[in-house]
């Protein structure tokens, strides 16, 4: 089954952990901007980061045989530091630009504080104005009440909900995402957020529309194959195999495709390419010819 | 000849892709100010994914041969916007700060937009001020960059000392990129490359590997 793991800081990450990825049948992935551990002390830090997002990472990812691609966004922890906050948004117009941006992201509250809700705002505004989708990051803390809020930003922003995915979700929040009209994603973690066989009853409860999975691997403890052990742990509850790959193919497919920008056509090693398929109704394409390569 | 980029670019774009060059053609406004590096680079970030499937014509591709693009065929829009941009931008630019103005654009830029820069050299103003980035350039591990200089692109043998130029091409060979490629190879065949080259192979077959046809091709290349 072809995977798509929507959200993997792959920047922290090993080659091993790419060949390890690749083997299990991850075909695509998206890194979302975000921090990286420690606080960057200037803007140039950023600045790298991106350019390693949109370059370096991306080169890498395809020497496995992996499709690459990245949100871009002022992460919701620094944007309570002055000395970077303000220029990163500065930058924000460059990388929003770029080939390989899909997104809006990963934005939201971390402390929920008055300057995050001040970028999150602005952000919202820049995903309406380059018609990209939102990555939204909720918070560990607090994180019931900092979802409702999200949700109140998000409908106060004006963008259609279908356009915007509400990450790390959990028993507590997801029906509330799921009625805003937004997309649930959730991060199947060692410990914490959500794990595999917790994942697979929520499925069986909820359903699959609007609902992704995604492993959020990063520098520290997490695992880059949450996607496809999950993917284990909802066959052995019995999920049926179309509902499955819903899940972890379709549905991001779908979201993140309208960006416009998810060209998942490249060579080698890849999935058989056929953009004429529709998911509830939307096409990955935005007016471009549908390429549909011939089944083996 | 070099107005032929921005004279193919203006001709063949329509529509949204139009509005959005007419937005962010530098010195737009009529203040012909010279663009911050933000909006500029903005823009050349934005020319692959709305100029690139704009097909190029014919004519565009004689037009570009003839100007001394080395495989007009290869280029799309994106490319020739690109091209435009620049040598737009380094017109509302003083002369001190085009080196330094060009080379921002180069590092801050993604694979393809960094291939677009060095695939502009030749054409830009005074083109030995780009030769440090040029040089430097050669130094990329990702191959599409590596080729966007020492491929189909005639800076390296214009303008590229000894000491830089043998280097990339012993790094064609390492990579496989195939030194046909590379433009007026024979003019830059010395008897320095060719003890390089000769050098390289005999480490090669010392450690019982292969050796690539590439170096029988230069031994036997005759100076200009």
């Amino acid at each position: 089954m072809k995977m798509f793991d929507h959200h993997i800081h792959m920047t922290s990450r090993t080659t091993d952990d790419y060949q390890a990825m690749a083997d299990a049948g991850i075909v695509a992935i998206i890194e979302p901007a975000f921090w990286v551990g420690q606080p960057r002390t200037h803007v140039g830090a950023f600045e790298d980061y991106f350019l390693s997002l949109v370059g370096w990472e991306r080169f890498r990812s395809k020497q496995f045989g992996i499709h690459h691609f990245c949100t871009i966004g002022l992460n919701p922890k620094e944007a309570n530091n002055p000395d970077v906050a303000d220029g990163v948004m500065e930058l924000l117009p460059i990388y929003l630009e770029k080939e390989s941006c899909v997104g809006v992201g990963e934005i939201g509250f971390d402390d929920q504080t008055a300057v995050e809700t001040k970028h999150f705002e602005a952000q919202m505004q820049l995903a309406i104005d380059y018609e990209l989708p939102v990555l939204i990051h909720t918070p560990h803390r607090d994180k019931k009440a900092g979802t409702e809020r999200t949700i109140d930003l998000v409908k106060a922003s004006g963008i259609d909900p279908g356009r915007v995915l509400i990450d790390h979700n959990n028993e507590e929040t997801l029906a509330a995402t799921l009625d805003s009209g937004c997309w649930a994603g959730h991060s199947i973690y060692p410990n914490t957020k959500m794990d595999e066989g917790r994942m697979a009853t929520l499925v069986q409860q909820y359903g699959t529309e609007r609902i992704t999975i995604n492993s959020a691997a990063d520098w520290g403890v997490s695992d880059p194959l949450k996607v496809p052990k999950t993917v284990a742990a909802m066959r052995e509850a019995g999920i049926a195999e179309s509902d499955i790959e819903t899940v972890v193919w379709h549905n991001p497919i779908a979201f993140f495709g309208q960006s416009g920008r998810l060209d998942l056509g490249a060579d080698g090693g890849r999935p058989r390419v056929d953009q004429s398929e529709l998911w509830e109704g939307n096409s990955v394409l935005r007016g471009q010819e549908a390429v549909v390569e011939p089944a083996e | 000849m070099t107005e032929c980029f921005a004279e193919i670019l203006w001709a063949r774009v329509d529509g949204p892709a139009k509005k959005w060059l007419e937005r962010v053609w530098p010195g737009a406004g009529g203040r012909d100010a010279a663009p911050s590096s933000v909006q500029f680079r903005a823009a050349f970030a934005g020319c692959a994914r709305r100029l690139r499937d704009l097909p190029l014509q014919a004519g565009d591709v004689r037009m570009l041969s003839d100007a001394g693009v080395i495989v007009g065929a290869d280029w799309q829009l994106d490319n020739v916007a690109r091209t435009a941009l620049l040598l737009r931008a380094l017109s509302l630019l003083p002369g001190e700060e085009q080196a330094a103005f060009v080379r921002q654009v180069y590092l801050r830029g993604d694979f393809r937009e960094q291939a677009a820069v060095l695939q502009s050299l030749s054409f830009l103003p005074r083109p030995e001020q780009f030769l440090e980035l040029a040089i430097d350039a050669c130094r990329t591990n990702v191959l599409d960059v590596f080729e966007a200089i020492a491929c189909e692109n005639a800076y390296p043998a214009a303008m590229f000392p000894e000491a830089a130029f043998n280097p990339m091409v012993l790094k064609a060979i390492f990579l496989a990129v195939l030194v046909g490629r590379i433009t007026d190879l024979g003019n830059r065949a010395t008897p320095e490359l060719k003890r390089m080259v000769v050098a390289f192979a005999s480490e090669r077959r010392a450690a019982g590997r292969a050796v690539p046809d590439d170096v029988d091709l230069i031994v036997n290349l005759d100076a200009a």
